[in-house]
């Protein structure tokens, strides 16, 4: 069995969930702030992923990222970089569809902050960089942290924008999705079983973890 | 704390059942369908003829290859004139998933398919080591071969990767080239080319072949650029205005034929038949030829 597929998903999975994990905090703090018509549009608009088919993400993806499009072109004349068909591409279509996950919880545990904890820091005199990373962080780190692992297992399940977007190259650009896809489009059964397996493997562990920690912070 | 952590899991949980509910949803209006259609099938037969032979409204159901779906709409619109009291619907899609879904009991009249197997897999006088399950599905004697197609090398516009032929395809010219999946007959074309020119091992282990689900996916990533060359049909690399560089000999790979048949389980066999039968005359094969089919021998 080639595991080529694991390990691209799982690296495609892991890079869009740290990016992620920072653009979706990033927005959500100050999405947070906005005024409420701003934030209500920016709102739909960071969350449409979740609700749009993959499909129609991997068209979007497709229409600014692929050679023969202002953005896509310019990035392969400028730098040589293809920007579809590669292994990296996944991460573009992983994070994109992955983002409302992390935005939205991160988001939720915000607003559920007690802003008075802000407050005190403030009458102390501690900076506002302070008061987010060493107050706000660690008090509202549930959220994140369900975020972080919704994130990613939804990065590491991504199929039909990956598809769209980087193809089924074997030892390329196949991920254990589009792998699963085409050992059962070609009637290999047995095998699109053993990669079934491995999937359902990794999802268990990865939802484990989060029991594992949700328990340890019970303890506390 | 562990009340919002709980509380984020349920919405997230609740948002997701929801998405996932309105899935289902479709899938079981879909069932109830199929179900529908397995009582019309209970309609005693004089009653069915009966609804053919009067001019009542009369839809079909046709599945046809991808590569033919510019043709038939526009032959849909002709046919309008010809017989208005008859609605075509169509489902274009590879002739594998095509035949996989009749298979599964899909409301199908008429079955045109870009490869005999697929055709073959559902004919019972086919050779049993082709129609391995002994299906049954086709009307006895509708069975006709319709067209013939070119299995042709596309480039993208303005040709960068300056492929000119199938034996480019071996040299570092290429980085990525598009082809059908196994299960799509374009692709085991494509197989059968590739390894008549020795240079399909070498292609896979260089990690150089993107495999598409049907014949208008390959092309898309042929007009996207997204691939350099893709092995499709003449019909498709008409169809999106791209160059064509080579064409397959017969010696490369065997005769593209498109087989027609109608289906044993329709509700509908004569208006099937007419429309099959328009299909051969010379105002559709004009329509045929102009994207670069020809009349089948």
């Amino acid at each position: 069995m080639d595991w080529y597929p694991l390990w691209n998903s799982l690296r495609i999975a892991m890079v869009s969930s740290v990016l992620v994990f920072f653009t979706g905090i990033f927005a959500a703090y100050y999405v947070a702030k906005l005024h409420p018509v701003v934030k209500g549009v920016l709102d739909v608009v960071l969350t449409l992923p979740l609700v749009l088919p993959p499909t129609v993400v991997g068209y979007f993806l497709l229409v600014f990222l692929g050679p023969r499009r202002p953005f896509g072109g310019w990035m392969l004349d400028a730098f040589g970089i293809k920007m579809v068909m590669t292994w990296y591409s996944g991460i573009f279509a992983a994070s994109v569809v992955a983002f409302p996950l992390m935005y939205r919880t991160a988001r939720g545990a915000f607003e559920s902050f007690d802003k008075t904890l802000a407050y005190a820091g403030q009458t102390l005199g501690l900076s506002n960089t302070y008061i987010f990373w060493r107050i706000q962080m660690p008090a509202c780190r549930q959220g994140i942290l369900a975020g972080a692992v919704l994130a990613f297992a939804r990065a590491l399940g991504e199929y039909g924008a990956t598809s769209m977007i980087a193809g089924y190259t074997p030892g390329r650009t196949a991920t254990i999705s589009t792998t699963v896809y085409q050992l059962w489009r070609t009637d290999n059964d047995a095998l699109a079983f053993r990669w079934v397996m491995v999937n359902v493997l990794i999802s268990t562990i990865v939802l484990l973890a989060v029991n594992l920690l949700e328990r340890r912070e019970r303890r506390r | 704390m562990r009340k919002k952590f709980a509380e984020m899991m349920l919405t997230v949980a609740v948002a997701i059942s929801l998405l996932v509910g309105c899935g289902a949803k479709e899938d079981s209006v879909q069932t109830t369908s199929e179900e529908d259609a397995k009582a019309n099938e209970v309609v005693p037969e004089e009653d069915a003829e009966h609804l053919t032979t009067d001019n009542e409204a009369v839809t079909l159901h046709i599945f046809a290859a991808a590569s033919m779906t510019e043709t038939l709409e526009e032959i849909q619109k002709m046919y309008a004139d010809v017989a208005p009291e008859v609605t075509l619907v169509f489902n274009f899609d590879s002739s594998g998933t095509l035949k996989t879904q009749i298979q599964e009991g899909a409301d199908c009249d008429i079955f045109i398919s870009a490869a005999q197997k697929q055709m073959n897999q559902l004919d019972i006088s086919a050779d049993p080591e082709i129609n391995e399950e002994g299906l049954d599905f086709l009307l006895e004697g509708s069975r006709v071969n319709l067209l013939e197609n070119k299995v042709v090398l596309a480039v993208a516009e303005g040709n960068p990767s300056g492929i000119m032929s199938f034996e480019d395809l071996g040299s570092d010219k290429l980085q990525l080239l598009a082809l059908g999946n196994e299960d799509v007959p374009v692709g085991q074309y494509s197989t059968e080319l590739l390894t008549n020119l020795e240079l399909l091992d070498k292609l896979e282990t260089d990690g150089k072949i993107t495999y598409g689900s049907n014949v208008k996916e390959v092309t898309t990533q042929v007009a996207e650029a997204s691939a350099d060359a893709g092995i499709i049909y003449a019909t498709d690399a008409f169809s999106a205005g791209l160059m064509v560089v080579d064409e397959a000999t017969e010696e490369l790979c065997k005769k593209v034929v498109y087989p027609a048949a109608i289906l044993k389980n329709t509700q509908n066999q004569e208006a099937a038949a007419a429309f099959l039968e328009y299909l051969q005359t010379p105002e559709c094969m004009e329509v045929f030829a102009r994207v670069g089919f020809s009349k089948a021998k």
